[in-house]
């Protein structure tokens, strides 16, 4: 298992437990991230506070498994991203299709607006 | 030694493991520690070491045991696996040897022995890769499978040049094509399919021959917009259930020779350097739009850059600002920006980037495959 997942107030967060996520484990997080929105969460919290490094191979797995989640009307936001990490999703333009927020705590007063 | 091998060290004896790991660490590997099989394979999840050395005799799950599990698991199989062990035993020496391990290392031999043997086991599998890679990539050249151009085109009025290092030797998921169209103009293409060494190298050609295609197609319709061109690949990615799970960037620039300027669009790709050399100042231009085949609609938008004499842009993919120090891996487009600020508006700024320093430490440091692209404004 590379996420951890724990349910708060209804909100789903899988916490990523890698520091390096790459190819590697690309795979591996789609499945368990297929698993996850199976359950049919509105919203999943993906936090990568552990992350330090994630390469391409391990992003295309993150948005293969947001368009999976498209189509099943659940929400990937991400959390606690590392300043590099943060730079990288929005030089590509990853910001466009994850919601990033700062931590927990403002994704949920977010997310519990709507 | 390169000090990026990492070994996985598994021995229920803590001294042992302790030991070990000091030792090794400072011969320059890096350690990964566990003190049961089940620890190491929760290890093995989360991270792939260069090699195992496990001892035989442990609680539980013992070392053959271990090994077993390790070879019905198609992603841990054809890690090297080597035993140590206290012991002196033919017979368990035979049983282990017949599990595919590579060799013993018996724990009283002097660490630098142990170290010479790790190293001998790794520089072999080493030259086989090579051998077979060379022997691949052979293949491919004798096919003409070539996902980066193997001559620079003439534009007029523009020097055009690149630099490419694929991963490990491995052809990968980056692919450079230059697509001439007469006299005035030239596609320069870069694209990073996201993945690598061959399961990207192939698609790269599926998404090459898309770009090709939507260039002509455009061409034939007389449209000639980079932004119309991405929104084709686009769709044709998106509604290809065989590419569509693969996600790819891409940067496309139309040089246009007779007015001294490019049109660029991009798809998830990581900003364009300019140089501007009257004012001496760099600047990013970031495009809009999406990686390849994420939505339908790609919010690909074009920008238009009239470009002066001696003026200088990059086109780079991720690998080149992807490093590793001090033991860490890390992503910083900056760092890319800072390596190559030296070099810029100088007369011969692509040659000296090749040969600098900060090339030879990207060649050395590489986690990914490395691309760039650059392109130059001259009389």
């Amino acid at each position: 298992m590379i996420l951890r997942t724990r349910n708060e107030n209804g909100i789903l967060i899988a916490e990523i437990l890698l520091k390096e996520a790459s190819l590697a484990q690309a795979d591996q997080l789609k499945e368990e991230m297929i698993i996850l929105i199976d359950s049919e969460p509105k919203n999943l919290l993906v936090d990568f506070t552990m992350v330090e490094y994630v390469d391409s191979s391990f992003l295309g797995a993150m948005v293969s498994s947001l368009k999976y989640a498209v189509a099943r009307h659940t929400d990937i936001s991400v959390i606690n991203l590392e300043k590099d990490i943060y730079d990288l999703f929005t030089l590509i333009r990853l910001d466009k299709v994850f919601k990033i927020y700062a931590d927990k705590a403002e994704a949920t007063a977010e997310l519990n607006k709507k | 030694m390169p000090s990026s091998h990492k070994i996985l060290l598994v021995d229920d004896n803590l001294l042992v493991l302790e030991m070990m790991s000091k030792a090794l660490d400072r011969e320059g590997f890096r350690c990964m520690k566990a003190d049961s099989a089940g620890q190491a394979m929760e290890l093995l999840h989360k991270d792939t070491p260069d090699i195992i050395l496990s001892d035989y005799d442990m609680p539980e799950v013992n070392g053959f045991v271990f090994r077993q599990q390790l070879m019905d698991n198609p992603d841990f199989r054809n890690i090297p696996f080597m035993f140590l062990t206290s012991m002196n035993n033919t017979d368990l020496m035979l049983e282990g040897i017949n599990m595919e391990a590579i060799d013993y290392i018996i724990k009283d031999v002097p660490i630098p022995v142990i170290v010479s043997k790790i190293t001998n086991v790794l520089n072999t599998i080493r030259e086989q890769h090579q051998r077979s890679i060379s022997e691949l990539s052979l293949a491919a050249v004798a096919l003409h499978l070539d996902s980066v151009p193997q001559q620079l085109p003439k534009v007029k009025g523009f020097k055009v040049d690149f630099w490419h290092r694929p991963f490990q030797g491995y052809p990968g998921g980056d692919f450079i094509d230059f697509i001439k169209i007469d006299e005035r103009y030239t596609f320069i293409v870069l694209g990073d399919v996201m993945g690598k060494k061959w399961g990207a190298w192939f698609f790269s050609f599926g998404f090459l021959s898309y770009v090709r295609a939507a260039v002509r197609l455009c061409l034939y319709e007389g449209d000639l917009s980079t932004k119309s061109i991405l929104q084709k690949i686009n769709t044709v990615v998106y509604h290809d259930p065989v590419v569509s799970e693969v996600l790819s960037t891409l940067t496309l620039i139309l040089v246009d020779s007779e007015n001294s300027q490019v049109s660029y669009s991009g798809a998830g790709d990581l900003p364009l350097l300019y140089y501007n050399h009257q004012e001496g100042k760099t600047s990013h231009i970031q495009s809009a739009g999406l990686l390849l085949g994420l939505r339908e609609e790609g919010d690909y938008d074009e920008y238009i850059l009239k470009m002066n004499n001696d003026d200088q842009l990059f086109a780079i993919t991720d690998g080149m600002t992807d490093f590793e120090a001090a033991g860490r891996k890390r992503s910083d487009y900056f760092s890319f920006e800072q390596g190559i600020a030296r070099f810029l508006g100088k007369p011969d700024t692509f040659t000296a980037i090749k040969t600098s320093d900060f090339l030879a430490q990207k060649s050395r440091e590489q986690i990914d495959d490395c691309s760039l692209i650059f392109l130059q404004k001259a009389d």
